[in-house]
């Protein structure tokens, strides 16, 4: 995994999978779909988003239903996920879109809303450009950064060719 | 070891010798249940898995927009009943022959003690009740467990939750899950096991419905022991032959909870959250209501309609408010017919839904308005969940929802 440097966007605890994936999205056209996460708690937010910008959340990221909460977001340009703790449903679907979560204890405290951070994957730790801090992560376990190498496990099912023809 | 890494050691495909937290474990899976939701996915719908890995072990569970509310929905479920037939399917349950997943799948005896089951949809914890583990999985991952009949689970470390006494009239089990959100909070990654004499007070339903909603705490897995409860329902639906799973003498548990249920009160849940958001309703103040429901698969089953039928019985809800009651399976729905419950609720001037996820989900059949302010039986107060993200949710007991429509206010109290 190349390092990655983005711009941050604070989220606070207990951010859930609806306000990522209102249950409007089910039947929007693909493209119009990452434009109404976070609708509910923070209207316009998505329309600020560019490509290669960070989340920096709080506990419980991700709680929630199994919808494609993470694959709304990897849309929407998020490069990578980084919080305190992330709910287990949500990580798996993140790393199964190809999406990188991360949990970072103390990664609230040492980020603010606009600042640059480079989460740099051979050294394991996160650093805050815009104001000198560093933060340590504890990478995912191999075989789950290979899925996310492989930009998501429909890509393996169907190197594997273990997926069909469109219903 | 305890239950859930004894269940994760039994299921390993690499035959593990133990399991402790940390280990990451390949396990086969018993059962694998697809709900109407995942024809929503696009890669689900186009590119199925070509084969899947046993027929017999796969179901497909129309629950979520039973029957389909628009057109979209309607065409994209079809494509699922084509799947079924191209699949062999034998467990295909359409429109009006099943019912909420985790309900109907217990009723279906698919939940066995000791197994493991992988579900798309997310309060696949309910299995818990079942002395089981189960997980809700996103659909691209279910299209790799239907492919390999394989998927993988961190082994996290678990807690355990010591129910005593037993609980007092007018408390029920979504008030004990209240409680347990207050004192333990969010642990995400970590499993909870139940133990202690209170136990034996809780049937069936109530053990369900305190498993399902530890999704809303974040936890992986929340499973109770095997006990002669859950042995006679097996019994009663005709199943005899599973491994019921008991934690060793020396079993590890991260921390240990002990809850009174003698001490537990009706409580409510405030709109938005659930963490850090749980009152007693005697501390609520006056909250006046306009739409009541009841339903889910937390919260939709028999003993909950029962409640409510109890509450309504002879008496009218408040003219402020609209009461939906949504059965959470087909069984639960023909059962309250028989014993009335379904008569009382209408006389009382509630509407009864066919059974699905409905109101739950801010899908069909309830969506709440800009302004409303709803109280619910149901699994979710995340704002927008049950529609508009102007109304506000309030989550309460089956009985809570009753007792708050008669008299327009949020109230948890026999006597007002
Ligand atoms: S009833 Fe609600 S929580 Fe349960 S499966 Fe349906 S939508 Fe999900």
């Amino acid at each position: 995994m190349n390092n990655i440097t983005g711009r941050v966007w604070k989220f606070e605890d207990n951010i859930n999978t609806d306000l990522m994936y209102p249950q409007i999205c089910y039947t929007l056209p693909e493209n119009d779909k990452p434009f109404y996460a976070m609708h509910a708690n923070r209207p316009g937010w998505a329309r600020m988003v560019n490509k290669g910008d960070i989340i920096a959340a709080g506990k419980n990221f991700g709680t929630g239903s199994s919808r494609p909460a993470a694959d709304n977001l990897k849309n929407l340009g998020i490069a990578c996920v980084l919080a305190e703790s992330i709910n287990g449903l949500f990580m798996r679907n993140s790393v199964n879109s190809g999406l990188i979560s991360l949990e970072v204890p103390g990664i609230t405290g040492m980020a603010d809303e606009g600042d640059t951070l480079r989460i740099n994957f051979n050294g394991n730790y996160i650093e805050n450009i815009s104001n000198g801090k560093i933060v340590k992560f504890r990478p995912l376990p191999e075989f789950l950064m290979e899925i996310i190498d492989a930009g998501g496990i429909i890509n393996i099912l169907k190197n594997k060719g273990l997926l069909g023809e469109p219903l | 070891m305890n239950i859930i890494e004894k269940i994760l050691k039994s299921h390993s495909v690499d035959n593990l010798k133990s399991v402790s937290p940390g280990d990451i474990v390949t396990v086969s899976v018993d059962r694998a249940i697809i709900v109407d939701m995942a024809a929503l996915h696009p890669e689900f719908v186009n590119n199925p898995p070509i084969k899947p890995f046993d027929p017999d072990k796969i179901a497909i569970i129309f629950d979520h927009f039973v029957p389909p509310p628009n057109i979209e929905i309607a065409n994209r479920v079809n494509k699922l009943r084509k799947l079924a037939k191209i699949w062999g399917l034998k467990d295909f349950y359409d429109v009006g022959r099943g019912g909420i997943s985790h309900v109907f799948s217990g009723e279906s005896g698919w939940i066995l003690p000791g197994s493991i089951i992988a579900n798309t949809d997310s309060h696949t914890v309910a299995t818990g009740a079942f002395n089981a583990i189960g997980r809700g999985l996103g659909t691209p991952e279910m299209m790799g467990i239907i492919a390999t009949g394989k998927t993988w689970f961190i082994a996290g470390e678990t807690v355990n939750v010591r129910f005593i006494n037993g609980l007092k009239k007018g408390a029920s089990a979504k008030d004990v899950f209240f409680k347990m959100a207050e004192i333990i909070g969010d642990i995400p990654n970590m499993n909870i096991e139940f133990s202690g004499t209170g136990i034996k007070t809780l049937n069936m339903d109530e053990r369900s419905s305190i498993s399902t909603m530890c999704a809303e705490l974040s936890a992986e897995f929340a499973v109770f022991p095997f006990d002669d409860i859950l042995k006679e329902y097996l019994e009663g639906i005709g199943i005899k032959n599973y491994n019921p799973v008991y934690p060793d003498n020396d079993a590890e548990y991260y921390k240990t909870y002990e809850i009174d249920l003698d001490n537990v009160e009706p409580m409510v849940a405030l709109p938005d959250k659930i963490i850090n958001n749980v009152r007693p309703v005697t501390e609520l103040g006056k909250v006046e209501i306009n739409l009541a429901v009841v339903g889910s698969c937390a919260n939709g089953r028999l003993s909950d309609l029962r409640d409510v039928s109890e509450v309504l019985k002879n008496k009218k809800i408040n003219k402020n408010v609209r009461l939906i009651v949504t059965p959470a399976s087909m069984k639960v729905y023909e059962e309250a017919i028989r014993l009335g419950y379904i008569d009382n609720i209408i006389k009382a001037g509630g509407m009864v839904t066919n059974p699905t996820c409905g109101a739950c989900l801010g899908g069909h059949m309830g969506v709440s308005s800009d302004g409303d302010v709803v109280i619910s039986s149901t699994t979710r107060n995340f704002k927008g969940r049950m529609g508009s993200p102007k109304s506000r949710i309030y989550l309460g007991s089956a009985r809570t929802v009753a007792l708050s429509a008669v008299n327009g206010y949020i109230t948890g109290d026999e006597n007002e």
